[in-house]
């Protein structure tokens, strides 16, 4: 008879959000693996429904305080096509420096104080600045300067209040702007000597295999975080509005969050990796350097690598942040920018590439300007089902490796696993509507 | 640590963003000396290795009870803490998810999943400082840095911070911007929210949304007649109430409102 072994982490430390893992082996054969959320549920979505187009942002932003940036301009994005505002220049480029803003300090967040630990055999970054102390000071201070990104842009570091549809409240000065692009040029050097020390850690291969894609094709030429139409890895592409179409959610039984597939049923992967391996030949500067140096060979499949990608993206929202504010700077200084614009009936979706991928907003307006419905797809709940394989991909390796191996160390390697995609849990529940 | 008599302190979710939790890790010139100032035993967003069940003498909490495995949480920290905090709007007053407790869960969860899930344990979402009871309450969505490390300060010090009674108004007076409902007729929670944010929102030329919550005796009807003088409908009124202090209007008379509608 064969025996059976379960391996449960109940609740998954150094993630935003309540989630867990459970495991089950029966003799050889990893038989189980789930990707427990048990996240309560806040329904967005149903309570925007009957509310004014001006009050959404404010109230979508707190689906999530890490990305509230990302579902700030996706938001913003959808109700100006549902209300026919077109962006203007200066408004675009602000809204992009946000975005980096917001990915500086998440990714920060994240690479140093939530994956890195595991690399370096940590409990916590606290625990870490004991041996570290001049490297987690300076993650810290480049976590702090994607924040100061989004105070300037946003009016602060979480849920932003400056940004409106049609434009912002307030414009920062030419001079504050002259401040931020300083600092960010300053943390550059520094950051690439962490890239060459990152360069030699070696990254396990056990949860490494062959993966779709997925991210929004650049809204130019460059490697950004914007876009209007939806690319996979298999060559696909289709218009963002198109979104429903092509990611098709699923609930299962332990997850309050749906879980989302192809259409060919494949599930596939968003953040950071699928970018670089969609857009990474548009890299430039630093940001290719640096891409140079940790994916000498070209973005390999292999869900850890998922740090080194952000890792990269840290260099390009410093480097493109700063060419931004160039441009910024170059225009002429104003207090105010609003669009002038008439409330109509209408339908918008807004599509951003938020630190851990694609997220999709989506409303349609009555004509008073009122909120008739609203839906939410985000980056989380699009990578369950591929966190799931690789968990239990991972679970195989290690075992076929070593058959005996202990459940703490069994432990600390799927929860490397899960950490990779960076989940937002918050995000992940339910805010996804169901087919209907 | 043998010896350590540093205070052992726990940082916790509930249901909500981890934006309070975040604006904790946002301190980042002050995050190794609370690491070190204090011992950090259980905080599951940032910490692997944590002790789950060992005394505590500050916990902080943030989110709202919105499932019955939050009531569960919360009780086992009461019973643990010796001085248990509520961070954040969500755990002191409910905040957005709490805004539309009039809807059913059973409604909402059909609306957003488009099926009836089975084990769903969600239940209508209140704030924190309803089931236990709190040492101190900081507001806010999210709270203010510097009242996170001043509460800390103080509590090292053996006391209690000393936090703004005054109303957002009041800091917006004081920056000297043009007020939003006298000047363009928009409700402005200012008057009725909690200070502290430095009127943030106000300074950035859009209105207060509350998102602080509710001073104490608001002048509810006082600032309705106001809003309704400026011309400006009840409709309107009705659903920028109804956002982060909803549950506390509802029971000064924003039914009321929602009835003129």
């Amino acid at each position: 008879m064969s025996s059976t072994r379960t391996i449960t982490i109940p609740h998954l430390g150094r993630v935003e959000g309540h989630g867990g893992i459970f495991v089950k082996v029966v003799g050889e054969t990893v038989h189980e693996v789930n990707m427990d959320i048990h996240e309560g549920s806040r329904y967005y979505e149903a309570l925007l429904v009957g509310k004014h187009f001006l009050e959404v942002q404010g109230i979508i932003t707190r689906v999530c305080a890490i990305c509230s940036a990302n579902h700030t301009v996706a938001t913003l994005t959808a109700l100006e096509k549902a209300l026919g505002i077109s962006e203007t220049e200066r408004v675009h480029k602000l809204r992009g420096l946000l975005l980096l803003g917001a990915a500086v300090e998440s990714h920060a967040l994240h690479v140093f104080a939530l994956a890195l630990p595991d690399y370096l055999g940590f409990d916590s970054v606290m625990a870490m600045a004991v041996d570290y102390p001049e490297e987690v000071t300076f993650a810290l201070r480049l976590k702090q300067l994607g924040n100061r990104v989004q105070e300037l842009v946003g009016g602060r570091p979480v849920h932003p209040i400056n940004t409106l549809v049609g434009g912002f409240g307030k414009l920062p000065s030419h001079r504050a702007l002259e401040a931020l692009r300083a600092e960010l040029v300053q943390a550059l050097d520094p950051l690439m000597r962490f890239v060459d020390l990152a360069a030699e850690i070696e990254v396990p291969r056990w949860a490494a295999q062959p993966t779709v894609y997925m991210a929004l094709r650049p809204i130019t030429e460059g490697y950004r975080f914007r876009g209007e139409s939806i690319c996979t890895s298999l060559g696909e592409e289709f218009p963002a509005e198109a979104y429903g179409n092509v990611v098709r959610e699923f609930t299962v039984e332990h997850s309050h969050a749906k879980h989302a597939a192809l259409a060919s049923g494949d599930t596939y992967m968003v953040g950071a990796l699928a970018r670089l391996k969609l857009w990474g030949g548009r890299l430039e500067g630093r940001a290719l350097e640096a891409f140079e140096l940790l994916f000498p060979d070209g973005v390999a499949d292999n869900i850890l690598l998922n740090n080194w990608a952000q890792l990269v993206e840290i260099v390009l929202g410093l480097e493109r942040g700063a060419e931004l504010c160039d441009e910024l700077l170059a225009m002429p200084e104003a207090q105010h920018e609003m669009a002038e614009y008439e409330v109509r009936a209408g339908r918008g979706v807004g599509a951003v590439e938020a630190p851990r991928g694609t997220l999709f907003h989506e409303y349609e307006l009555d004509g008073e300007g009122l909120v008739v419905s609203a839906n939410v797809i985000t980056p989380t709940a699009q990578n369950l089902a591929n966190t799931e394989r690789d968990l239990r991909l991972a679970a195989e390796n290690l075992l076929i490796e070593e058959p005996r191996r202990d459940d703490t160390e069994l432990r600390l390697n799927l929860e490397m696993v899960a950490r990779a995609y960076d989940p937002c849990i918050s995000c992940s529940v339910h805010v996804v509507r169901g087919d209907s | 640590m043998r010896g350590d008599n540093r205070p052992k302190v726990g940082i916790f979710g509930l249901t909500g963003c981890a934006g309070d939790q975040l604006q904790i890790l946002n301190c980042e010139d002050e995050l190794l000396w609370l690491a070190a100032a204090v011992e950090i035993v259980d905080w599951v967003m940032v910490k692997s290795d944590n002790d789950s069940n060992c005394r505590l003498d500050i916990a902080f909490v943030e989110g709202a009870v919105a499932t019955e495995r939050d009531l569960e949480t919360l009780k086992i920290l009461r019973a643990r803490s010796a001085f248990l905090v509520a961070i954040g709007t969500c755990a002191v007053w409910g905040g957005l998810p709490a805004m539309r407790n009039d809807i059913s869960r059973e409604i909402l969860e059909r609306e957003v999943c488009g099926t009836d899930l089975e084990d769903l344990d969600t239940i209508e979402a209140r704030p924190a400082t309803d089931f236990v009871p709190f040492d101190l309450r900081l507001s806010g969505c999210p709270i203010e840095r510097n009242e996170f490390l001043q509460t800390v300060r103080s509590l090292l010090a053996g006391t209690v911070p000393e936090l703004p009674v005054a109303p957002v108004c009041w800091e917006c007076k004081t920056r000297e911007n043009l007020c939003r409902v006298i000047y363009d007729h928009e409700v402005c929670c200012g008057a009725m929210t909690r200070a502290g944010c430095g009127a943030r929102c106000p300074s950035h030329g859009v209105a207060c949304s509350g998102c602080r919550g509710p001073v104490e005796e608001p002048n509810y009807d006082a600032n309705i007649t106001m809003f309704a003088d400026r011309g400006i409908s009840w409709k309107e009124i009705s659903a920028r109430m109804r956002s982060f202090s909803a549950p506390v209007w509802m029971t000064l008379g924003l039914e009321r409102e929602v009835d003129h509608e």
